[in-house]
């Protein structure tokens, strides 16, 4: 057996809430017995874009924002792997943006995991779409989870706080669950605070609300999940827990094109056949 | 009226608005001439819009292997006064009109004496006896066989096998329709049995009409290709379309993405599990892409992007072609990596294209480019059945979980003598590697050591070299001796085959290249340029890209002439004849001229 890459040690300041993101995703993939062979983690550009190198697993350092579109073709290519995208704030929020819309729209079966901290930590503390304040005092974050909710093809959205560890670890494993069941796109965004930067950890703690603790709740239900958004909103405070669950086709294919047999010999008729069509 | 005039090269025009069904009596027509033995080249010149807007097709038929548009038109149909005007400038000088008059007489000012104009209102005909405009399509048929002395059962046999897979109800209202052609024929002075011209009779010959962009689509599925995706832009568009239709049939994917940033990025997201990835675009498109590329190539992940150059800058003219992105596709995106770039020049080269790019992709283990302009993805023409037996599918250096049982340690990117590491893909058990743009150490672990850097650098450059033997050796035409050359890709191909031939029978003595690897640029090529006196350089943009590439390798600038024209329009064959006498004419040696001739 060949000697691979030893996972690396985090390269995270102390306290950073991505130590819990990692830990949680380590748990997770253990706790299901993925074999680390299947596993394939896709990360972003940040100080969360280094996860990958400190688990046992196929890793890829994606393009800044890019992650999504890279795991979808990884995914559509290859089913049978679990694929696990993990970027932060900017890299989903900011420049990669425009394809998180794409993947609830499309929703591929792999899990995506982002790490909110609200801040740009590696180039010294940028603001980044999350931020909660504006110049002037207003409330300007972007809301991922809510985004999420207002497309029809949505099936799962869930938060989880790095300080709230067993929480983080349940929704990992339904977040992967959802995926390898292959019902579709997981989003699981996660309060990360960042010590260095944007040390929120204190602010935070005492706003969050729970929704797994609301019996009540019916998280397939556009209506109830945009309903709990704007209350915790005009409450102040962070909803966490699985917020939305629903099942939507997935977007998948029959088979992996990665393991089929390409030799032309196999399919030469088939081949000939579309060239016959040609024929002037 | 005389002997009809023998055609063994004939160009025929159709045009009027976009959705007249131009391209209908295209088909037709290109049938009647294949069942003569004729191999056809159809060229498309479209406005960018959906539906309306002038449109138009060149077929031209030849009983020799011809690969461009010929210098002037034989026979046009317009169907207004718009295409009338439009491709009168083309028209031969014995040319024959075929005009749809419903709308108005023709406006014959810009036609010289020479010109046979028939003033026939279809049109109104078809949808007054027919009921529908587009059947004005077969009626006008009916003159064009006339024109040609076609029998009429041969006509009708070319109508049936066109609309072949149409209703039956729809071809036989084709039929009487031209039937009834053939009477408004006889009305306007066209009668059976005193045609203008005459096809010659040859072989039919058991060929294949493709556009370029379909072959290279093909050319990659059979190369193994199975994961394709794309964003529609124009001229690539057809390869999105082709893919998604028959991809799916052989267990690939093909999808559309939401830009091209997504594009390249799922095509490096299935290529990193060992699927044969591709995505194509055109020029705007490739420069979205370009950050994809060098992480292909950093990474080292095998991809092959296609682009399908069209005019620019910025959205420039989207369905015009033009080859001013030959510095981008060989210098651009962040950074110094291995690339290769090939230049298919025809169908046929389109399909090798694909399947090469696809295996060497592989076997360098970053990306690999397919430059080609609007003519080459869009024009069709009759080629030889692609072979498919003869294509392989070369994964390079894989390892499987056998392989990697064997070896001690396992390093993604293990500095090697020919610079490409063997590689696991993701579900190889033992196999887990980390994957990156950054630079990094073996491991695939980020690193900035200077010594780690430059091995690294030396190591990604070598790849290149050890693929030398598989790259494609260009075309050539003409005779070796000559001191006269031309050198010219994609879109130029055909016209400086031509120009040779065409020279030889005014007793010029000249010979072509047309490179079918552009970068790295081959010895033969420097070789080729070294043989002659002086090289034209055909080339489709204003600041001569492919002569700067050249020179940039070692070419001799005094050798050197820059043939070139950006206004949209392929040049012809009598351009650069003309240009060509006019030098020798003027004893001007073409080695002693500075300035490079463009033509705007």
């Amino acid at each position: 057996m060949a000697k691979s890459f030893e996972p690396g040690e985090p390269i995270w300041c102390a306290g950073c809430g991505h130590f819990g993101v990692q830990n949680a995703v380590v748990a997770a993939l253990a706790k299901l017995e993925i074999p680390s062979h299947e596993t394939l983690i896709i990360s972003g550009i940040g100080c969360s874009g280094t996860l990958q190198n400190n688990v046992s697993a196929y890793g890829y350092h994606a393009l800044h924002g890019r992650l999504l579109p890279t795991a979808t073709g990884a995914h559509l290519a290859n089913r049978d792997l679990t694929v696990i995208a993990s970027g932060g704030d900017g890299d989903g929020y900011a420049i990669g943006m425009g394809h998180l819309v794409h993947a609830f729209r499309r929703n591929p079966s792999f899990v995506y995991v982002l790490m909110n901290n609200g801040t740009y930590g590696l180039t010294k503390g940028q603001d980044s779409p999350t931020a909660e304040e504006s110049a002037d005092g207003e409330e300007a974050g972007l809301d991922g989870i809510a985004l999420g909710v207002s497309l029809q093809t949505t099936t799962f959205l869930a938060r989880g706080y790095s300080g709230n560890p067993a929480q983080l670890a349940k929704l990992m494993i339904a977040a992967l669950k959802h995926s390898r069941e292959r019902r579709g796109f997981s989003f699981l965004e996660v309060l990360s605070p960042c010590v260095t930067y944007n040390d929120t950890y204190s602010n935070w703690a005492g706003r969050i609300l729970n929704v797994d603790d609301d019996l009540n709740y019916d998280r397939g239900s556009h209506i109830e999940a945009f309903k709990k958004i704007s209350m915790a909103r005009e409450t102040r405070k962070i909803l966490t827990g699985l917020i939305f669950e629903r099942e939507v086709a997935a977007f998948t294919t029959v088979s992996p094109p990665a393991l089929i047999d390409v030799n032309v010999k196999k399919h030469l008729s088939d081949y000939q056949n579309l060239l016959e069509r040609y024929v002037v | 009226m005389g002997t009809p005039e023998l055609k063994t090269d004939i160009n025929m025009m159709v045009a009027g608005q976009g959705g007249d069904g131009s391209l209908t009596v295209i088909s037709i027509f290109s049938e009647l001439l294949t069942q003569h033995g004729y191999n056809l080249f159809i060229a498309r010149d479209v406005a960018s819009r959906i539906k309306g807007g002038y449109a138009g097709a060149i077929l031209r038929g030849s009983l020799k292997w011809r690969s461009c548009i010929g210098d002037s038109i034989d026979v046009l149909l317009a169907f207004d006064n718009e295409a009338l005007e439009k491709a009168s400038p083309m028209l031969s000088e014995f040319g024959v009109v075929i005009f749809d008059a419903s709308d108005g007489a023709a406006n014959r000012s810009n036609l010289t004496d020479n010109v046979k104009v028939f003033e026939v209102p279809f049109g109104r005909y078809a949808v007054r006896e027919l009921r529908r405009d587009i059947f004005k399509n077969s009626l006008s048929f009916a003159l064009l066989a006339r024109i040609f002395g076609v029998e009429n059962d041969q006509a009708i046999a070319c109508l049936k096998h066109v609309m072949r897979r149409l209703p039956e109800n729809v071809i036989q209202t084709n039929i009487n329709s031209f039937c009834l052609g053939l009477e408004i024929a006889d009305e306007f002075g066209l009668h059976q049995d005193e045609a203008l011209f005459r096809l010659k009779k040859a072989e039919r010959k058991n060929k294949i009409l493709i556009g370029g962009n379909e072959a290279l689509a093909f050319g990659f599925m059979v190369a193994g290709g199975r994961f394709y995706c794309g964003y529609p832009i124009t001229p690539a568009t057809e390869i999105l379309e082709w893919l998604i239709s028959h991809l799916p049939d052989f267990g690939g994917v093909a999808l559309q993405a939401e830009d091209e940033l997504a594009a390249v990025n799922m095509a490096i997201g299935a290529a990193l599990t060992g699927t044969r990835a591709m995505t194509a675009t055109s020029s705007p498109g490739f420069a979205l892409m370009l950050e994809g590329i060098s992480q292909a190539g950093s990474a080292e992940i095998p991809l092959v992007i296609v682009n399908s150059q069209r005019a620019g800058p910025s959205t420039g003219m989207p369905t015009k072609p033009e080859q001013s992105d030959i510095g981008m596709i060989v210098n651009g995106g962040n950074g110094e990596f291995s690339r290769i770039v090939l230049a298919p020049g025809g169908p046929s080269d389109c399909f090798h294209a694909g399947v090469i790019a696809t295996n060497l992709s592989q076997k360098i283990q970053g990306p690999v480019i397919i430059a080609i302009d609007q003519a080459i993805a869009q024009d069709s023409r009759t080629v030889d059945k692609f072979d498919l037996e003869a294509v392989t599918v070369d994964d390079g250096k894989r390892l499987n979980e056998e392989d990697l049982a064997r070896i001690q340690e396992y390093k993604r990117y293990a500095i090697t003598e020919d610079g490409v590491s063997p590689w696991s893909v993701p579900g190889t058990p033992d196999g887990m590697t980390l994957v990156t743009g950054n630079e990094r150490n073996e491991w695939g672990l980020v690193s900035t050591d200077p010594v780690n850097r430059l091995a690294m650098m030396s190591k990604r450059a070598r790849k290149i070299e050890s693929v030398m033997a598989d790259l494609p050796r260009g075309r050539k035409w003409g005779d070796e001796n000559a001191l006269i050359g031309f050198i010219g890709i994609g879109m130029a191909t055909g016209l400086i085959a031509e120009t040779v031939e065409r020279l030889e029978s005014l007793g010029i003595s000249s010979k072509a290249l047309q490179p079918r690897t552009l970068w790295p640029v081959l010895d033969e090529t420097l070789e080729f340029i070294e043989s002659c006196r002086s090289v034209y350089v055909v080339e489709q943009n204003m600041e001569g890209q492919l002569k700067q590439l050249l020179m940039s390798q070692g070419a001799p600038a005094q050798n050197l002439i820059g043939f070139r024209r950006y206004d949209g329009v392929p040049p012809s064959v009598g351009n650069l004849v003309d240009e060509i006498i006019s030098q020798l004419d003027n004893h001007i040696e073409p080695e002693c001229s500075s300035e490079d001739r463009a033509h705007g």
